[in-house]
């Protein structure tokens, strides 16, 4: 019976602990019972081989006598499980390899930089922890992400519509930059600036560090609407005029950045740019105070490239979204599919 | 062409033929109190061979779904779990029957065609 004894044991380690004890004796006599109507006589270890092995493995019959589906994330969450890893996974390898390359030129002590890498693995498991968690409260509970009690239409199935498609790969790209970015503002604000040489503290953007909450209110902004977007998987009027919104405050905020610089600039140096190029001084590592000038300069340059990029971007949704407004492109598509129909 | 089934594919299909009638057969049998293995008998007997670590957590959840009662026994050798059918058990064996002979008369039509 020591076999049958190991066995029972072994099963309860796998049981829940309210009804555990009873599970077990009942195993215990059926399994005892079953071994007597087999065996004249006392049974050997042999028989109790071949009886344990017909009831299976202990982790899987203590499964059978558990309530079915248990699932820490189940089959309907599990796609947008993935995706959600795996943009998570994206934001954390490129703020990691931002904070490295940040670290390694401006730390003398190369260490530091292996302590972001070595910092990495910490954070990926906490933040894929996290999203365990919370997928498993949305699985405990059965939230179902469409709204309950409604039931299903087909009707409502959206239309095929080829043309509105978002771009997916494109949206998970502005997601995790804008994520990159944030990330990057809320938590590491001091390491934005520059160092001179190395060891002596970071010179800080003063325009950049006066404006953080602006700054965070913009990229949320952009954030949600392509996380929408990139949910609803197509654009529709709302989602272009969303976007165009939350552009039109990134374009505000960045226009505030500019115009910030501009004032900084001309309190602290009387010439422009190439002026200032042409007069560094040869040969020598510019001051703190000279090369403040030169990052605001440069950052300036970035601010306006953002605000042409963004401006080019918003022009281009706008008008998607009067084309879309006016309805050509239905229009046009149905006249395509007419011409289209005889070759069918 | 190649007329063997894979094994594989034969062995789900046939277990999952049998777990949807699982439950009525056993319903069926629990008229009286009955313990797990000597039910197993008993439907063995019949010519119904049901795996052990089948039966025995199905017994569970159809007294955890009010369809059957249980109770330890510790007359005989030693203490055994017996269960029998509850009213609400009746109830739906009844319904199941009904139903398990109209799809049986069905399919019986379909496979002689």
């Amino acid at each position: 019976m020591e076999l049958i004894d190991r066995y029972i044991y072994e099963v309860g380690r796998y049981l829940p602990r309210k009804n555990r004890a009873d599970i077990q004796a009942e195993l215990r006599s059926l399994l005892i019972d079953t071994l007597e109507a087999r065996e004249e006589g006392e049974p050997g270890e042999e028989d109790e081989v071949a009886l344990l092995k017909e009831f299976g493995p202990p982790a899987k019959v203590a499964a059978s006598y558990r309530p079915e589906s248990q699932y820490l994330v189940g089959p309907e969450l599990f796609p947008i499980f993935r995706t959600v890893v795996g943009i998570a996974l994206l934001v954390l390898v490129v703020v990691h390899a931002v904070l490295f390359g940040i670290t390694l030129f401006t730390n003398p002590d190369p260490l530091k930089a292996l302590d972001v890498l070595s910092g990495f693995t910490g954070s990926a498991m906490s933040v894929l922890g996290t999203i365990v968690v919370v997928f498993y409260v949305f699985q405990y509970f059965d939230i179902r992400l469409a709204k309950p009690g409604q039931e299903w239409d087909p009707r409502e199935l959206p239309v095929i519509d080829v043309k509105n498609e978002i771009n997916r790969s494109g949206t998970i790209f502005d997601i995790v930059l804008t994520f990159v970015i944030l990330v990057i503002v809320l938590v590491f604000p001091k390491h934005i600036g520059v160092v001179v040489t190395p060891g002596t503290p970071i010179l800080q953007d003063p325009v950049i560090a006066s404006h953080i909450p602006l700054i965070v209110a913009a990229l949320i902004a952009g954030l949600v609407v392509h996380i929408a977007l990139f949910w609803r998987g197509r654009w529709q009027l709302g989602m272009r005029l969303a976007i165009i919104a939350a552009n039109l405050f990134s374009l505000l905020v960045i226009a505030v950045l500019i115009s910030g610089h501009g004032a900084w600039l001309a309190q602290h140096t009387g010439s422009g740019f190439f002026s200032l190029l042409s007069n560094l001084p040869v040969g020598e590592v510019p001051d703190a105070a000279l090369t403040l000038v030169i990052v605001m300069y440069l950052v300036q340059f970035g601010l306006i490239i953002a605000m042409i990029v963004t401006v080019i971007e918003t022009i281009e949704v706008g008008y998607r979204f009067i084309r879309q407004l006016i309805g050509w492109d239905l229009a046009l598509s149905q006249v395509a599919s007419q011409k289209d129909d005889p070759d069918l | 062409m190649d007329t063997t089934i894979p094994s594989d594919v034969f062995e789900k299909l046939v277990q999952e033929l049998r777990r949807g009638v699982l439950v009525l057969a056993t319903l069926s049998q629990l008229g009286e109190a009955k313990y797990g293995y000597s039910l197993i008998n008993e439907l063995a007997e019949q010519g119904l061979n049901i795996d052990q670590g089948t039966l025995y957590p199905l017994l569970r959840r159809l007294e955890a779904d009010g369809l059957l009662h249980s109770q330890w026994n510790t007359a005989g050798s030693r203490p055994r779990r017996y269960y029998v059918i509850s009213p609400a058990g009746e109830s739906l064996l009844q319904a199941l029957s009904d139903e398990w002979r109209g799809l049986a008369a069905v399919l019986d039509k379909l496979l002689s065609n």
